[in-house]
């Protein structure tokens, strides 16, 4: 029968739509192989291996990654490359699965002889990537992946731009001490490692802090009501509610809980990306949200806010932390390749233990701790409107720094 | 009683209706077309998102709700025929077709995903409807919004009337013949090639609509397909394949189920209890609870 299907008539004009599809991809990347031709320095290119989410759940993030990559390394390439070579990233889908991510990295490995490895948004898949890197030595700098295991004692090739998750809840509970002391607090949150750490670290403070927890709600991923447990919080009358719910379910959370009359006031978002606070909408003015990268911060570098008008230009949206990190990534290659005067893999694991420099976006310095962790910051900013899926305005209320070793990471999040 | 507990337990009442009707509408869908064409779409869950999605964009467009609905069941409709037309039909008198099917659903599947990923998931991770009515109406203390008892309403009127459709209508009463023993329908002049095509319509249809009905009262992503379709093989296994009322009881009975038990136990064991409840189900009346 399938053979049916492929001979008959009836499929024919899908069969042109789809030869017309791959023809026009095939004549898109021999367009976009001759442009990056056109403008490559001499020599070989310095190869590093980009393996990304850009299929399956954490399609969203690996593109948006990508969007932010390509700016950067499109500049640097302009401006003449690393060690007078053009840098050059060989983007990989890994398919939002540890085990794809895995032969990906053996295949930019061993194929593609990459310098180095990089490209990964999402905590599993960058666990998966971690394993190979440390086994085969291959330096492995991760742009957006929170799970504090990637940094665990004993790393020797990893190298993690983003803060801990276990560290965001550390800070926001410092935070509310300081706004609120002895607030009473509840949480929801999705079954998720990542969302898991960011409690872990909150918890850990929060006795510390003075806080009284009045509930504390897990759902699993692939919860579409919390209405109940909405009520729940609601009846349990917190100061402050943390919400962190997986994809869609953040804004299930944001709404069920508005919609019973928590104030926004109350609701602090550990972490935040655009398409996120869009979802919120206007009726979240006035809410609280974690960040590392926003278009409303204080001490945006000249380099940031062109960063971010460009980005708006293309994308029709602000950038948000996870596209300034795989911004800044091309970035810190090339300061690690000066560093270390050539593209070997060990002169550029060196260079990285070395290697003092700030986010070209923000000037937030830039520095690696023996296990490959960054100094710790987090930004927490307040809404104060939401312009439909275009834009919002967002202000910088407190922001906070801390070495990761000031809580006991590794051991809060196994 | 306290306003608190008044507050949970009318939570826990809407939950249980609205998740219960939308479960009860898809599995509808589901199992009318899996009774009549014996067809296990393994892509409902696909059929379902891309509903929710096309209407967003067309609000993205700016359409209100309503128009996007409408907009998208007529083109759901179109749709629902090109498929019918190129792969569901040519399968009708193929031996054992359900595998025959299935692996083509499946197939299916998989197109359908890598277009999502490769179309809407580049650009968000989260997607909601604006509601259909603004305001609340405060049930006790409980603050219900207007645009989820619309969602409600929309959904049991639809019930109602597939349900009283069947029933009655000669139409209907030819897809029930058709369900219990198609060569018996046959030979009392019921042309079962057009059932065939009509309970696919039908279905695929009140797939769609769940889907969009789904994006109104709640927040989805591109995950949902798949939770939403093993929610409805389930109801229908339990409540009978091809049996509108065993969707109906069941998916509501879900939708009760997850509410009571998140709030007993924990949301978590709330996503596996109805699970539990299927399995049970095949074990002890493998032909469904309100299978003939």
């Amino acid at each position: 029968m399938q053979h049916d299907i492929e001979t008959n008539p009836a499929a024919a004009p899908w069969a042109s739509v789809l030869h017309a599809g791959t023809a026009a991809v095939a004549l898109g990347l021999c367009a976009g192989l001759f442009a990056s031709g056109a403008q490559a320095q001499a020599g070989t290119p310095i190869k590093i291996g980009f393996n990304t989410e850009l299929t399956g759940p954490w399609t969203f993030f690996g593109n948006s990654c990508v969007a932010g990559l390509k700016m950067a390394s499109e500049e640097i390439n302009k401006a003449g490359g690393v060690l007078g070579r053009p840098l050059e990233f060989v983007i990989v889908d890994n398919q939002t699965s540890p085990t794809q991510a895995v032969a990906a990295s053996r295949n930019l490995d061993v194929n593609d002889k990459v310098v180095a490895l990089s490209g990964p948004t999402n905590s599993d898949t960058a666990l998966a990537i971690y394993g190979y890197a440390e086994q085969q030595k291959l330096p492995y700098l991760v742009p957006v992946a929170a799970f504090p295991q990637l940094t665990k004692p004993g790393t020797r090739y990893t190298f993690r731009i983003e803060p801990d998750a276990a560290g965001w809840g550390y800070s926001l509970a410092r935070f509310i001490e300081e706004r609120k002391p002895g607030a009473r607090i509840a949480m929801m949150y999705s079954d998720a490692a990542l969302m898991r750490a960011v409690v872990a670290g909150f918890k850990y403070q929060a006795p510390r802090s003075k806080l009284n927890i009045v509930a504390d709600i897990l759902f699993p991923q692939g919860s579409s009501d919390a209405t109940v447990q909405a009520a729940q919080v609601r009846a349990a009358n917190p100061d402050y509610v943390i919400l962190m719910g997986a994809g869609a379910f953040d804004n299930v959370l944001n709404n069920q809980l508005l919609d019973l009359g928590v104030k926004p006031e109350q609701m602090i978002h550990p972490f935040a990306m655009t398409t996120m606070i869009f979802g919120w909408g206007q009726r979240s003015a006035g809410s609280i949200y974690g960040t590392f990268f926003d278009h409303g911060l204080d001490g945006l570098t000249r380099e940031g806010k062109d960063f971010i008008a460009r980005f708006d230009a293309a994308n029709n949206r602000p950038p948000s932390y996870v596209e300034n990190y795989c911004y800044n990534t091309p970035y810190i290659f090339r300061e690690a390749l000066q560093l270390a005067g050539s593209a070997d893999r060990e002169k550029l694991r060196d260079a990285f233990t070395r290697l003092k420099t700030r986010e070209i976006t923000s000037g937030i310095p830039i520095v690696f701790d023996k296990n490959g962790a960054r100094k710790e910051y987090i930004y927490f900013m307040q809404i104060v409107s939401v312009d439909g899926k275009r834009t919002y305005k967002s202000k910088q209320i407190h922001y906070a720094e801390w070495d990761a070793d000031d809580i006991p990471v590794y051991e809060l999040v196994k | 009683m306290s306003d608190a507990t008044l507050l949970v337990l009318a939570s826990t009442l809407s939950t249980g209706l609205i998740l219960g009707a939308i479960f009860a509408l898809v599995a509808a869908g589901v199992t009318i077309v899996y009774g009549c064409v014996w067809l296990p779409n393994a892509s409902n869950g696909q059929f379902f998102l891309l509903a929710a999605l096309a209407a967003w964009s067309l609000v993205g467009v700016g359409w209100s709700s309503a128009a996007a609905i409408i907009g998208v069941l007529v083109l759901g409709i179109a749709l629902s025929l090109l498929i019918e037309w190129v792969l569901v039909r040519r399968l009708y008198d193929v031996p054992d077709r359900n595998v025959a099917y299935f692996v083509v659903t499946l197939g299916l599947t998989q197109i359908m995903s890598g277009i999502f990923a490769m179309s809407w998931g580049l650009w968000s991770d989260q997607f909601t409807l604006p509601p259909l009515v603004d305001g609340i109406t405060m049930i006790g203390p409980f603050p219900m919004t207007n645009n989820r008892i619309t969602v409600l309403a929309i959904a049991l009127v639809v019930l109602a009337v597939l349900f009283g459709a069947l029933r009655y209508h000669p139409y209907g009463r030819a897809l029930r013949a058709v369900f219990q023993n198609r060569e018996a329908a046959a030979l009392r002049g019921v042309n079962v090639r057009a059932i065939y095509r009509l309970s696919f319509l039908l279905g695929s249809s009140i797939i769609f609509l769940g889907g969009m009905l789904f994006a109104l009262a709640y927040s989805f992503d591109l995950t949902v397909a798949w939770t939403m379709s093993v929610t409805a093989f389930a109801i229908m296994i339990v409540g009978g394949p091809g049996s509108v009322l065993g969707a109906l009881v069941v998916g509501m009975v879900f939708g009760f189920t997850q509410a009571v038990v998140s709030i007993f136990a924990s949301p978590t064991a709330a996503t596996f209890s109805y699970l539990i409840a299927m399995l049970a189900m095949l074990l002890f009346r493998p032909s469904g609870l309100f299978t003939r």
